[in-house]
């Protein structure tokens, strides 16, 4: 095909060199989501303790504010380590850290307000947070163009619709229950094994 | 300055060539978003008629208020983006992709939480209301970033202070004057701010060419 030239002066070169720098630059997001898949297990995993502690432990009301800590704390400091080890990150992998960036201020501020006006355990409370997951994977996943990340925002909404309709409070539980070990744990898994698998497919072509 | 090379081959004149890129890409983003901010103004308007609505005439529909008035906001938010996007100089970004990608996704999410809880008669919770607010506040925040766009952070601030004043004020009299405020006039006046400086840049545009 000849390098034709359109009116505003763009060459088709120049097309085929910015559909490559933005199919490099959505990979890259990819891979810096894949790389941190073990936050999302993270808090899978938190979120499974802190309703452990609040069935079967005593101190209940300290279970999510101890265990959201903890948390908070082990993301900070295990991601901080993981910056310093100087991956490069392209502007779309920004987005995707701003996008959950955002996401922790705002269930930050929504929980805060919630517990100290006595607001917790409502469905509307319960369905609120399930939708900001899932708007926070729904976001990242229409940036990366991400099809599993889509379906994991799918099962948090699913879930969220599902808190409305099931209000006991068994029932909240198991829903969120469901929602954190899909939605979370599993997405979590799958993303490192993507990245597992990339680090391995890179080793073998060094070798 | 002379022109360096860096370990990894980039020199100083493609970091150059890569910053202007990117703030050309920041700034045609925030003439996207004023492009589209009529969608603001007109959800303001569709807020404040629901609300008038709900309030001035209870007895003629009351209850359908919001759903009528929400699905007629759907529909001429659709029609409107079809006939934008059937203009001539209608192009986007990178990044006005990722800043649709966001208030798409939070088009979606709200949609559904909002038919949830109105089906399920759970709309008068206070913690419904203020999530209304948490979630506006995230898009705009989430823009913000990606446009490194002050004003819109602001605007994001706004919506948040609103949802936990919702908490704080624990009052329906407080809502409901949180709400008129955040979903009529907030949304109104950013999106007026954004039309208003999109017409400047398009004159610019006209000097140049």
């Amino acid at each position: 095909m000849t390098n034709m030239e359109r009116e505003d002066g763009t060459t088709r070169d120049d097309l085929v060199q910015r559909v490559a720098l933005m199919e490099a630059m959505i990979a890259e997001g990819r891979r810096s989501t894949a790389r941190w898949g073990w936050v999302f297990v993270m808090w899978g995993l938190i979120y499974f303790a802190a309703m452990a502690w609040v069935v079967f432990l005593p101190f209940k009301e300290w279970a999510w504010p101890v265990c959201v800590a903890f948390g908070i704390v082990v993301s900070v400091v295990k991601g901080r380590a993981q910056r310093a080890n100087g991956r490069s990150e392209s502007h779309r992998s920004r987005s995707i850290e701003a996008v959950w960036q955002i996401f922790g201020v705002a269930i930050t501020l929504y929980i805060i307000g919630a517990i100290t006006s006595h607001h917790v355990n409502l469905p509307a409370y319960n369905a609120t947070i399930l939708f900001f997951v899932g708007m926070a994977h729904g976001t990242s996943a229409r940036i990366l163009r991400w099809g599993a990340q889509g379906l994991a925002a799918a099962i948090w909404w699913a879930c969220g619709i599902a808190t409305f309709f099931f209000t006991r409070q068994n029932e909240m539980i198991a829903i969120f229950l469901i929602a954190s070990f899909f939605g979370m744990i599993l997405f979590g898994v799958y993303a490192m094994w993507l990245e597992r698998r990339r680090a391995a497919g890179m080793v073998q072509a060094h070798a | 300055m002379a022109e360096f090379e860096q370990e990894d081959g980039i020199t100083r004149d493609e970091l150059v060539q890569r910053v202007a890129l990117m703030e050309a890409m920041i700034a045609e983003g925030r003439r996207y978003t004023g492009r589209n901010a009529w969608i603001f103004v007109l959800w303001g308007l569709v807020d404040l008629a629901a609300w008038a609505w709900q309030n001035y005439s209870p007895h003629f529909g009351g209850p359908w208020a919001w759903p009528i008035c929400l699905t007629a906001g759907v529909v001429l938010t659709l029609a409107g983006k079809t006939m934008q996007k059937s203009d001539k100089g209608y192009s986007r970004n990178d990044v006005c992709s990722r800043v649709m990608g966001v208030w798409g996704m939070m088009g979606l999410a709200m949609g559904i939480y909002v038919a949830s809880a109105i089906l399920t008669h759970f709309s008068w919770q206070y913690s419904y209301i203020a999530g209304l607010l948490m979630m506006l506040g995230m898009a705009h925040a989430i823009s913000a970033m990606l446009l490194r766009w002050r004003m819109q952070g602001l605007v994001a601030a706004v919506y948040w202070a609103g949802g936990v004043a919702i908490f704080v004020c624990n009052s329906g009299r407080a809502t409901n004057a949180i709400m008129l405020f955040e979903m009529g006039i907030v949304m109104m006046l950013f999106g007026l701010y954004a039309m208003g400086r999109e017409p400047r840049r398009s004159d610019v545009k006209g000097e140049r060419a």
